[in-house]
């Protein structure tokens, strides 16, 4: 299983990376800090999980998303943002991503996201 | 006089938790006017209060009016809110108000609720609690904003700037957070705590 941890954010990538090493062991985790980069590994990886967030410089999760499916329709997308709004999360829905999760994601979201999976 | 900089990890740990803090606030203030808000990645400078007001004095160029709050705990400082005059129209358009009295106290709730929301959970996120005195917000005329002896007590501010943007109803206005010296080395303290506990 490969993941892809996607966010500008340094302290959230090793928020979740943490909470995901915690919960899945010794996994191939992939980072990236926008959209582009993203796409970048997809293309090269074909990651199976793809954690996204969706505010981020160069291209946003929202538009990385349909984009991230189309290199692979396989991928599991789990948005993970702080913006928590119903229409955010109808919106990366209807774009395909499997969970919308509000920030920041501990031990036991993730447990309850990969058991999901 | 300590002059106090963050650096780009201190830098990239507020800016992380103001995103989540401002997250919640916007979805908060969202189902108040049953409307859809865009996030923007918050901007965060540590700048003497001098170059601030400096931004205020351009903001207050085309703003309808300005509000403050204060918070008091270990974190403790001020938000500022400022609305442009469209804005405050096309509010008062969305939410059916026909004086301005009621425009004057539902920008006032509007900021109430947002800044509340948002230092409030950015204390949380710091493991800190604020409370906020009384009274615990004010309209300020705008003429005023640079005699505000609030901001003139402070040399050095951390300025979390953020916008707030209603797209639909075209309504977006500025949120400045405001902390002094004690508060700032507090936060650089909290910051890095927490990046040491990932690390």
């Amino acid at each position: 299983m490969k993941y892809l941890v996607t966010d500008d954010s340094k302290l959230a990538r090793l928020s979740l990376v943490k909470s995901l090493k915690a919960v899945a062991g010794d996994v191939s985790i992939f980072q990236a800090t926008n959209g582009l980069e993203a796409l970048k590994v997809m293309k090269e990886e074909k990651v199976d999980v793809v954690f996204l967030d969706l505010t981020m410089p160069e291209m946003d999760g929202y538009e990385a998303l349909p984009k991230l499916l189309e290199l692979n329709p396989k991928a599991n997308i789990i948005v993970v943002s702080a913006d928590v709004q119903t229409k955010a999360k109808e919106r990366v829905i209807a774009l395909g991503a499997q969970l919308h999760m509000q920030k920041p994601i501990n031990v036991e979201k993730m447990q309850d996201i990969l058991d999901i999976l | 006089m300590k002059e106090f900089t963050l650096n780009e990890d201190e830098q990239d740990v507020l800016q992380e938790l103001m995103n989540v803090a401002y997250g919640n606030a916007t979805a908060v203030v969202a189902e108040m006017l049953d409307a859809f808000a865009s996030l923007s990645i918050p901007n965060i400078k540590v700048m003497p209060t001098k170059e601030l007001l400096k931004t205020f004095q351009e903001l207050k160029n085309s703003s309808y009016f300005f509000s403050t709050q204060a918070f008091n705990g270990e974190f403790n400082g001020e938000s500022a809110f400022f609305i442009n005059e469209t804005s405050a129209q096309n509010l008062a358009k969305h939410l059916e108000l026909e004086t301005q009295e009621d425009l004057d106290d539902a920008i006032l709730e509007l900021t109430n609720v947002l800044t509340s929301t948002l230092t409030t959970k950015l204390a949380q996120e710091m493991n800190t609690e604020v409370s906020f005195s009384l009274p615990s917000i004010s309209k300020i005329p705008l003429s005023e904003v640079e005699n505000i002896d609030t901001f003139l007590q402070y040399s050095q501010v951390i300025v979390i700037d953020t916008e707030l943007d209603f797209q639909d109803q075209k309504i977006n206005g500025n949120i400045f957070i405001l902390t002094k010296d004690e508060s700032i080395q507090w936060l650089k303290t909290q910051l890095n705590t927490i990046l040491e506990q990932l690390i």
